[in-house]
């Protein structure tokens, strides 16, 4: 029985998550939902508190990918979010039937963004990914104005066409003074079993060329496997087969976003969230 | 990692018409709210395809006072005014324009 949604309340920020990180693309079908899902089963094996907050309305498909252990409740006006494998996560998928479409114009969507992000108790996280919609409109412009982003971390494959789009995407970022942590390039090879040759077959470096000319880091290369693909479709970690060939680079992936995360939480002393409230002063 | 921008280390209220920036830079900045409002950006106040303001400064109330000031993501701040437009989204950027210091 999908869960009733409340009116938007609004609360204050919530200085208990650490790092909130937006993974996006600009487009669909680069993989932004398995990059977040993997990202945040490895940041959570090395041993953080993690959030998934999965912002696509329209298109919800982490709830597959990490299926809830416990579902999202709700007290009052407030949700507390479900419970995948050890990370808290909220979708509109849990507030949908699975094939009903969420057919719903701009401005309702981005009050359903706003109760997502005002109204879930996430609790204390080190991080709470935040996997983004494709494209860079209203909803993206939202998330960018209210989520209190730390950074942003661009997905995409290595095709021109793909690169494009994320371009854009990292504009949209630059626009809003939302810092770009990385790239990381997802399809990025195919391991042939026979001789453990890399095949690029969607071509070779997009993504670090990307990196290069936009002067960010460069986060690591995700193959292509299909058992990346069957883990997704099963809702199997990763981590519950050993031999899986996303763990290796994942974790390098992992390993380079938190170094470059500690770089930039060094480099700013800045307010992230403010509300002044205006008061009489007498004068002396 | 292009977060070449500038940011807010505190904000504050000085007297009832004015408020004070430091940037993170360590510059610091007294803000009058009706010179503010003055430089409203939002398209009310501007034609959106000349540039040309439309906002009459001397509409514009010099004891003007504020309701609260909020951020806006990490980019610019809104401010609800006592009297005239609030409808402005004021970027970071043509705040320290404000200060006569311009980052490189």
């Amino acid at each position: 029985m999908p869960l009733q949604m409340y009116q938007e309340q609004k609360s204050p920020p919530k200085p208990k998550i650490k790092n909130i990180i937006g993974i996006a693309a600009g487009k669909g079908g680069v993989g932004k939902s398995t990059i977040t899902v993997n990202l945040a089963l490895t940041l959570k094996q090395l041993g953080y508190s993690v959030g998934v907050l999965d912002t696509d309305i329209y298109g919800p498909s982490i709830r597959k990918m990490l299926p809830e252990d416990r579902m999202p409740t709700q007290k009052g006006e407030l949700i507390a979010p479900a419970l995948c494998q050890g990370i808290k996560m909220i979708s509109m998928a849990y507030f949908r039937k699975e094939n009903e479409a969420a057919v719903v114009r701009a401005p309702i969507a981005n009050g359903l963004i706003k109760q997502f992000l005002n109204n879930v108790e996430w609790g204390n996280l080190d991080f709470l990914l935040i996997d983004f919609p494709p494209g860079t409109g209203d909803i993206q412009l939202t998330i960018s104005q209210q989520a209190h982003l730390t950074c942003a971390l661009m997905v995409t494959t290595p095709q021109d066409v793909a690169v494009m789009d994320v371009r854009k995407a990292m504009n949209m970022f630059n626009q809003v003074k939302i810092p770009v942590i990385g790239v990381v390039e997802n399809m990025s090879y195919f391991l042939q079993q026979s001789n453990q040759e890399k095949v690029y077959i969607f071509g070779k470096g997009g993504g670090e060329r990307l990196a290069r000319e936009s002067e960010i880091p460069f986060l690591g290369a995700i193959p292509l496997d299909p058992k990346i693909c069957a883990s997704g479709d099963q809702g199997k970690s990763m981590y519950s087969d050993e031999n899986h060939p996303a763990v290796a680079p994942f974790k390098e992936l992992a390993k380079n976003f938190i170094g470059h995360l500690d770089l930039l939480s060094s480099q700013h002393d800045h307010l992230q969230a403010f509300e002044l409230v205006w008061k009489e002063v007498s004068a002396s | 990692m292009n977060a070449n921008a500038f940011l807010i280390k505190t904000i504050a209220q000085k007297d009832n018409h004015i408020f004070t920036i430091e940037w993170a830079d360590g510059i610091a900045h007294d803000y009058r709210l009706s010179s503010v409002q003055k430089q409203c950006p939002c398209a009310g106040c501007n034609d959106e395809i000349t540039g040309k303001k439309l906002l009459d400064e001397k509409s514009i109330k010099e004891d003007v006072r504020a309701v609260r000031i909020v951020n806006v993501g990490r980019y610019a701040l809104r401010i609800q005014f006592t009297l005239g437009c609030s409808n402005g989204i004021y970027g970071f950027d043509m705040l320290r324009k404000m200060v006569g210091v311009h980052h490189a």
